[in-house]
Parts: C-alpha cells; sequence; structure tokens
C-alpha cells in the first residue's frame, strides 16, 4: 500500500512525460541548473521512483563517496514518507536497498569507457544489471559529444534509461536546452529525450520541463521545497 | 621533557612485515643511546629486539601490540609507538594511529612496495597521518631504491621523492648522497656510529644533480619562495629546501625519501635527521575530543599546556610493579599527586608514578605535559579511557562500545593453565572493552566474545604465547536473537494444589514488537486484580524467559510486555506463583506472535586493486552480501557491503588468495537483520544436530 502511495508521487509522471520517454531503452535525461540549486536531490527522487516500480538503479557520482550518496537516499527516501518512519517504511527502504549499486568515481579517474566495463563486469557476473543509470557530476565543460554517443548506443543494446545532472553556470548565456544539446555535437541534438530545468524562485525551486522540439503542449511545472528538496504536492502550476 | 613542543615528535614506524622495521626501531634506540647493545630480531642472542616485549612478537618477528617508546635526537623527543603491521588488530591499530602524529614507512629494497606496505599505507591515509620513506635493506641482492620509489607512485598513490641517493648498491653499499647540502655522506665504525661527510664522488656527480632537480621540482609546488627562487635561478638554501618539503609533507602531498640498510647501520642517523625536519610537531596536528555532554559532538583540541588535561590511555601492560598505562597528554599536564576524573566512569584518579617508557626499562617523571606519551603506574582503568580535569567532560573516544557479535568457548587443558587463562582474559578484556568474557550458567564452560573471528583468534593466540595457556576453542557461534512480529494477547493462570501450599496466579495482557529497546515492561492493571507486592514477579517471569527464546532456544530482543488484568488467590499466590504464571503466559503467546530469528549483519569494507573488484563483489555476493557501492581511488577500489557475520568466517583467508594477498578489508557490526527463510532451515537443522549429540 505504502509503495503504490509513493510511486503516485513519482516527478517524471507530475511533469507529464509519458512511458515513451521515460521507459525506453537508450534514452537520456537530464536535470539542469546552477550549482546547489538541487540536482542531486532531484535526480535521487526520479531513481527512488524507479526503485518503487522494480527497477534496478545504478547510482554513479563523480563527487561524492558512497556515504553520502547513501546518505542522500535515505534521506530522500524518508522525507517522502513522513511523518512517521513506521516499521513498514523501514522494511520498504530496506527492499530498495537490494536494487541500488553507488559507484563512485574521483573527478580524474573517471571516463566513460571505464563505466561501460565496470557495468559490463557487473551484469557478466551477475552481479547487478541496472535498468536505470544516474550519472550525476559529469563536467559538461569538456568536449565528451563522441563519448555520449557510444554511451547512447551502449545504453540502448544493454537496455536502460541514463539521467545525468548537468551544471549550467552563470557566464553560459545559451538557455539549458542549447547548452545540453550542445554536449551531443554539432550533429547529435537529439541525444537527450527528456530536459528538466530547476530555477531558484523567491522561497522555491522551480522544476521546468523544457520542450527539446517545437513542442506546443502545456507541460506542468512543480515546485521543490528548498527545506526538504521533496516536491511540493499542492504547487502543481 | 624540557624540549619545546614544536621538538617533538610522537611517530610510527609502519611496514611489510618483513621489511626491517623492529631492526631500525632498535636501530634508533642505539644511536639515541637508549640501549647500548645491538640484537636481531629473531634473537640468535636470545634476547630479541628491544621493542618487541611480547614473546609472540619476539618468537614470529612480527609487532603485534603498541609498544611506546621515548628517546632524544639533537635536541627532539622522539617518541616511537610500535604500530601493528597487521589490519586484522583493529583496536590496536586504532588506538596507535591515533596517538602518533607522523610515520616512518619502511620498504625493503628488494621486495618493494608488498601486499601489507599497501595496507598500512591506507591506514595512514584513512588517519590522515603524514609519512616519510625509508627504504632499507640497500645492501642486499637486487636492491633498486629508485625502483621502489616508482612503485611507491604507482601503486601507493604517494608523491615519493628521493631526498637521498645511495653510494653503491648491493655488497657495495658504502653510503648516502644527501641532496639537500649535496654532500656525500658515510658511516664509519664498527655500528656505523661515526659519521663522516665528503664531497660527492665524481661518478655521482651528474645523478646527484638531476636528483635534486626532480626534487627542487617536487617541493616548489609547496612554496611560493621556493618557486620564485627555481623561476629567478638564485641560489636555494637549504633551510629554504627543507621547508618546502615539510610542508609538503605535513599536508601528506609530498612523501621525502631516505635510504640505506638497518642491519648495516647505514643512513640510520638520517631518517632521525628525517623525523624531526619533516615530520609533524604535536602541534601541526589536529585534534579533537568528543563533548560528552552535547551528544558526543566534536571538540578541537587546544593543545595547550595551561588548558584542562585531556589525555588518552593507549595501551596497558603488566609489569612487576603493577599495571603500566600507556598515556598521551593531547592538553594540559598530568601530574604526578594529582586527581583526575576518568571520564568513563566518572571516577577520580590519584596519579601515584609516572614515567617515560623505553621498551622494558622506564625512567621516573613528574608530569607529562601536552603532546608527550608517557606512562602511568597504579591507575585502575582499561584502554582508550580519557582522563580529564575535573569538570572538564570530553572523551578522546565514543562511549559507545558495541555489544559482540560472535563468540566461542575456551577449556583449559590443565589446572596451570586454567589460572593463567583467568589472568589473561582479565587482562584483555580491560585492554579491549569489544572483547568480553563470562561463564556460561549452563555449560560452565568459559566463553569469550567479541566482534569478529579475527578478533577472537588473536586473543587465543595470546592466550597460547603470553601466558602459556594450553587450550582447547570451541566453534565459533553467532550471537543470533529472536524477537516476535505481530501484537499477541496471553491470559494464563498458574494453578497448582497438589499436596503442600498451593500455588496460584493469573496474568493476562499481551506482547507486541518493539524497534527501540530490547525489552519494555507496562503494568496497566487496575484494581488490583493483581497485588501490587506481585506486578515485580511478574516481570522478572517474563523477563526469566528472555535469555533463552521458547523456540531456537536464542536470547529475545525487541519485546514489549504489557499485563492489563489478572487474579489472585489469598492464601495460594505468591511471588513464585506470579513468576511461573508470567513464564507460563510467555510461552503460551510467543509462538502465536511468530518469532523470527535475527542475525548480526556487518559493515564490510574491501579496499582491493582494481583488477580484482569483479571477484571480490562475486565473492561478497555468494556470501548473502548486499553490496552497496563501489568506490574508484585510482588503481584502488573500495567496495562497501551489507554481510551477514555467518558467512564471513574465513573470508581473510579467502580474499588473501583470490587478491594475491593485495586486498583488504575492515569489519564492523552493522545492525542486526531477519534471516531468510532457506538460511532459517538450516540453523534449525544445525541445532537440532548438536542437541542430538548432546
Amino acid at each position: 500500500m505504502l509503495k503504490n502511495q509513493l510511486i503516485l508521487k513519482d516527478p517524471l509522471n507530475s511533469l507529464g512525460f509519458g512511458t515513451e520517454e521515460t521507459e525506453k531503452a537508450g534514452n537520456f535525461g537530464a536535470v539542469a541548473s546552477r550549482a546547489g540549486v538541487g540536482k542531486t536531490a532531484f535526480l535521487v527522487q526520479i531513481a527512488i521512483s524507479s526503485l518503487l516500480k522494480n527497477k534496478n538503479v545504478l547510482h554513479i557520482s563523480i563527487k561524492d563517496p558512497v556515504e553520502k550518496v547513501n546518505l542522500w537516499y535515505k534521506e530522500m527516501f524518508f522525507n517522502l514518507t513522513q511523518p512517521s518512519r513506521t516499521k513498514q517504511d523501514k522494511e520498504l527502504w530496506e527492499s530498495l536497498l537490494t536494487r541500488r549499486f553507488i559507484m563512485t568515481f574521483e573527478t580524474e579517474n573517471f571516463d566513460l569507457s571505464k563505466l561501460t566495463s565496470r557495468i559490463d563486469g557487473l551484469k557478466t557476473q551477475n552481479i547487478f544489471s541496472p535498468q536505470l543509470i544516474i550519472i550525476d557530476g559529469l563536467s559538461s565543460e569538456e568536449p565528451i559529444a563522441s563519448d555520449l554517443i557510444r554511451l547512447k548506443e551502449y545504453a540502448t543494446r544493454n537496455n536502460f534509461i541514463i539521467w545525468f545532472s548537468v551544471r549550467t553556470h552563470r557566464h553560459q548565456t545559451a538557455d539549458p536546452v542549447t547548452i545540453i544539446q550542445q554536449l551531443g555535437g554539432n550533429d547529435n541534438s537529439d541525444l537527450f529525450n527528456m530536459v528538466i530545468q530547476l530555477l531558484p524562485e523567491k522561497e522555491m525551486i522551480q522544476v521546468k520541463r523544457l520542450s527539446l522540439i517545437q513542442d506546443t503542449a502545456n507541460h506542468p511545472s512543480l515546485l521543490l521545497d528548498p527545506s526538504t528538496m521533496m516536491l511540493k504536492e499542492d504547487a502543481v502550476n | 621533557m624540557e624540549t619545546s613542543i614544536q621538538k617533538v615528535r610522537n611517530i610510527g614506524i609502519s611496514a611489510h612485515i618483513d621489511s626491517g622495521k623492529t631492526t631500525l626501531t632498535e636501530r634508533f634506540l642505539y644511536f639515541t643511546k637508549k640501549i647500548h647493545r645491538i640484537h636481531e630480531v629473531k634473537g640468535k642472542d636470545g634476547v630479541g629486539a628491544t621493542m618487541d616485549s611480547m614473546e609472540l612478537e619476539k618468537e614470529r618477528g612480527i609487532t603485534i601490540a603498541s609498544a611506546a617508546t621515548y628517546c632524544q635526537w639533537k635536541n627532539y623527543e622522539i617518541n616511537i609507538i610500535d604500530t601493528p603491521g597487521h589490519v586484522d588488530f583493529t583496536i590496536e591499530v586504532e588506538r596507535a594511529l591515533r596517538v602518533l602524529d607522523g610515520a616512518i614507512l619502511v620498504l625493503c629494497s628488494v621486495g618493494g612496495v608488498q601486499s601489507q606496505s599497501i595496507t598500512v599505507d591506507q591506514q595512514m591515509k584513512r588517519y590522515n597521518v603524514p609519512c616519510i620513506a625509508f627504504i632499507n635493506k640497500c645492501d642486499r641482492n637486487g636492491a633498486n631504491p629508485f625502483r621502489v620509489i616508482e612503485q611507491l607512485k604507482e601503486k601507493l598513490n604517494h608523491n615519493a621523492v628521493a631526498i637521498q641517493i645511495p653510494i653503491g648498491l648491493e655488497a657495495d653499499l658504502e653510503g648516502v648522497i644527501d641532496l639537500i647540502s649535496m654532500k656525500a655522506v658515510y658511516f664509519d665504525g664498527a655500528f656505523g656510529e661515526t659519521i663522516r661527510i665528503e664531497d660527492i664522488p665524481d661518478a655521482l656527480i651528474d645523478t646527484a644533480k638531476s636528483k635534486r632537480e626532480e626534487l627542487v621540482d617536487a617541493a616548489s609546488v609547496f612554496s611560493d619562495e621556493l618557486t620564485d627562487a627555481v623561476l629567478e635561478e638564485s641560489e636555494i638554501s637549504e633551510k629554504l629546501l627543507v621547508s618546502a618539503i615539510r610542508q609538503g609533507t605535513l599536508q601528506r602531498g609530498l612523501t621525502p625519501v631516505v635510504m640505506g640498510s638497518a642491519y648495516k647501520n647505514k643512513g640510520i642517523q638520517l631518517v632521525l635527521d628525517a623525523a624531526n625536519l619533516y615530520l609533524p610537531s604535536p602541534l601541526d596536528v589536529k585534534n579533537e575530543a568528543l563533548d560528552i555532554d552535547k551528544n558526543e559532538e566534536p571538540v578541537t583540541l587546544t593543545g595547550n599546556k595551561n588548558d584542562p588535561l585531556v589525555a588518552l590511555t593507549f595501551k596497558l601492560e603488566d609489569g612487576q610493579f603493577g599495571q603500566l598505562t600507556y598515556i598521551r597528554v593531547y592538553q594540559g599536564v598530568i601530574q604526578k599527586g594529582e586527581s583526575y576524573v576518568n571520564v568513563r566512569t566518572g571516577k577520580k584518579v590519584k596519579i601515584g608514578r609516572i614515567v617515560l617508557m623505553h621498551a622494558d626499562q622506564m625512567e621516573d617523571v613528574d608530569k607529562i605535559e601536552a603532546g608527550y606519551i608517557g606512562a602511568l603506574f597504579g591507575v585502575d582503568c582499561v584502554s582508550g579511557d580519557t582522563f580529564t580535569s575535573p569538570d572538564f567532560k570530553v572523551s578522546m573516544t565514543s562511549m559507545f562500545v558495541p555489544e559482540p557479535v560472535i563468540s566461542l568457548a575456551v577449556k583449559a587443558k590443565d589446572i596451570k593453565s586454567e589460572s593463567n587463562m583467568a589472568k589473561a582474559l582479565n587482562r584483555f578484556s580491560k585492554e579491549d572493552p569489544t572483547f568480553r568474557t563470562f561463564v556460561s550458567k549452563e555449560t560452565n564452560e568459559t566463553i569469550i566474545s567479541g566482534m569478529g573471528e579475527l578478533h577472537l583468534e588473536v586473543y587465543i593466540e595470546r592466550m597460547r604465547r603470553e601466558y602459556k595457556v594450553e587450550l582447547i576453542a570451541g566453534e565459533p557461534s553467532v550471537a543470533y536473537r529472536e524477537t516476535i512480529t505481530q501484537s499477541t494477547p496471553f491470559n494464563y493462570i498458574h494453578k497448582k494444589q497438589t499436596g503442600g501450599s498451593g500455588q496460584y496466579g493469573r496474568v493476562a495482557g499481551f506482547m507486541e514488537p518493539i524497534d527501540e529497546d530490547d525489552f519494555i515492561f507496562e503494568n496497566k492493571v487496575t484494581g488490583g486484580s493483581i497485588p501490587t507486592q506481585f506486578i515485580s514477579a511478574c516481570e522478572k517471569g517474563f523477563l526469566s524467559c528472555l535469555d533463552k527464546g521458547p523456540w531456537m532456544k536464542y536470547p529475545v530482543t525487541g519485546i514489549k510486555i504489557v499485563i492489563n488484568d489478572g487474579a489472585s488467590h489469598s492464601v495460594d499466590s505468591s511471588e513464585m506463583a506470579f513468576q511461573a504464571a508470567a513464564r507460563g503466559a510467555f510461552q503460551q503467546a510467543y509462538f502465536k506472535a511468530q518469532p523470527v530469528l535475527h542475525e548480526p549483519v556487518m559493515k564490510v569494507v574491501i579496499e582491493t586493486p582494481d583488477e580484482f573488484q569483479g571477484n571480490v563483489m562475486g565473492s561478497l555476493n555468494q556470501r548473502r552480501g548486499m553490496i552497496i557501492g563501489s568506490q574508484d581511488e585510482g588503481n584502488m577500489t573500495s567496495i562497501e557491503a551489507q554481510v551477514p557475520l555467518a558467512e564471513m568466517f574465513g573470508y581473510s583467508t579467502v580474499l588473501r588468495s583470490m587478491t594475491q594477498g593485495k586486498a583488504q578489508f575492515t569489519m564492523e557490526f552493522s545492525t542486526y537483520k531477519q534471516v531468510p527463510k532457506s538460511v532459517l532451515e538450516e540453523i534449525e537443522k544445525k541445532n537440532d544436530k548438536k542437541t542430538k549429540t548432546g
């Protein structure tokens, strides 16, 4: 029961994404914002929603140690099940852990080929087979277009979806969609299928779904409470 | 002890087992005039090296427990803490690393960076201990110190840079060239005690120049002044170069490398010089204590001798004058005749005798000031206790002591061994709060319990070696626990009226699972249906059922008992009757409350070279482990997992063979979790077998 209630809080669903976008193998999503606005917290919420749907999540962090990433999950999960921390909540949390794997890298030691060989290792040995991958902390300033194209092919072949955090900077005047499309290089602007922007707005953080194509649909945007980094349920615009 | 605190060094000597660290320590003591003869580690002369004071260490030529020894070198006071080279002795390692400020990493010039060097290096990294490296055994066939420096860089990720180069190698080792003074240094006399300084031999001038350039280049990162001097091509003074190397070392950004041969007495004095010059003084290290009144919040200690005392006991030894307690003072002064508080017990302790230790010999002093290490006599305490001035309630170690998760029975073979075993167990449980011992009421066996298989193995070995105990050790058993999962009512009448005085008591209420406590008893009886004087008998009755659960015979935890009704008889009711009624009620409800078995689950962290990480993860998977994650750290990967303790027996051997001895693991208790059904059946079968075989 608790599980079903929590699934209803799926942030991607609330933003109007359909299963064609969120579940198609090889699809890329990006959560973009300036530093410190809440990319990790939002990605963790996407991951928890997937875990609740019995999907295996591989969380890759290129900045935080395992313990810190684990703490993010714990905090976000128990924020989600508020107000009480019941035995049922704890049991559900324990069961989710078996479907999550955290992998962290030091910035200087990370490259996408190393990552794919690690994933291959996990799969071959039947240790873990991801269905959703979160890549948090990948630098958006280095030219990585060809790597991303290969990674997309790899994700399609291996049947998983990848969400990235993309850090934008004050000096970047282009809108996040352009910045993200540039990650794929000039000829691959359709590398990403879903883009979400987090924007600080007064005392809240606005969560905006950005259009990648000429899309006339009016997508809802959401609000995050900066004190908990959770979606505000009553604040869908 | 009149030296300024800047000239104090508390150092550890860490190394692979056969790298010669005990020989090096022995030579340090010889050159600092603390001993007047040199013994070999394995004791051909039957004496053994001075630092290895425990019999076991003498015999094996290895160091297990840390001893501290004090010496002076060129107006610097050096406390050498002999650190264990084995990662299994966690409490020893943690205490030793806590107490020292810097370390000398000893490497063999032939063997290079070996698996144990990786282990000890990781310990130092974990505790952020700055170090210098000494490449020993340069007199051996196949010696190649430069290859070892490369390995330090590649395998340990050290920014290692030579501050010396050898003059000759293997049998031709004559001395070293000091790249800071650019002079050749020779060690003359029977024990290399006479230092002769000469110009660099012509044949080595070019190598020395190029190596010095490398050194200056590496050191300049830590000093703008040195960088400027390099850019302006002005002369680089020794002082400037030393200061830059020191800065780099203190930040763990640079590892200066010295070399020589401890056995042949070549280069030892320069290792002491390097310890003085590059390793931190107590003032260079930030030390923290935990504020007991503020939920163990960290408090930074000042290191000032005028502030309230904070001192940590880190080792106990039995001496001819009673218990000897090694202590490090972090703040304030500990003074003979004064009283201080043992934070753990809250009791005042008067200090009788204070000594400075040199392995088995000692020197009486009146006080120990902040930054220094010494030992106390006649103080009743356990290892890891903190002494403070009254009203300054901080502790150097967490007051939380985890419950043991594994136990085994030990039996002495004869009467002499029995009395020695009692002495040993008493000592060990004082030294290590996670090691417990008791006599089982049922089997009358002595049970020892601790935090892991290796933990207990070490103590068994120490009993055999140090205390000459001949003993038989049983199979280790995991501390399983039973608990209930459902709230269940009970209503039980205990009635016995057959001859003699009768017994009558009725107890009604319910039991329910709880998370936060092991046992809660609540009395909700109204109207005197159970007279007040029998309520505590009811509680006692329930409590007596918890030691051994009715289902699997393991302790029952996480249970709340609420009594809300009952009945008594004016003549036949008694304390005994209500205790029996409570026991009956417990038995009645327990199985309906759907008991489950919980097992200890350990947090296991494995540090392994990259190439083995797949196999290591596989081995954890096979052991019902849940991998939390992996952390890529250059050539090494650290894997964190939660694994049931029952599956970890013998894992160190498995890991060693799987990774060619290059991986290491630490294990600590994490939580209790429900045993899966398939495993439960196995345990039930084992228990049945045990019962049948008696």
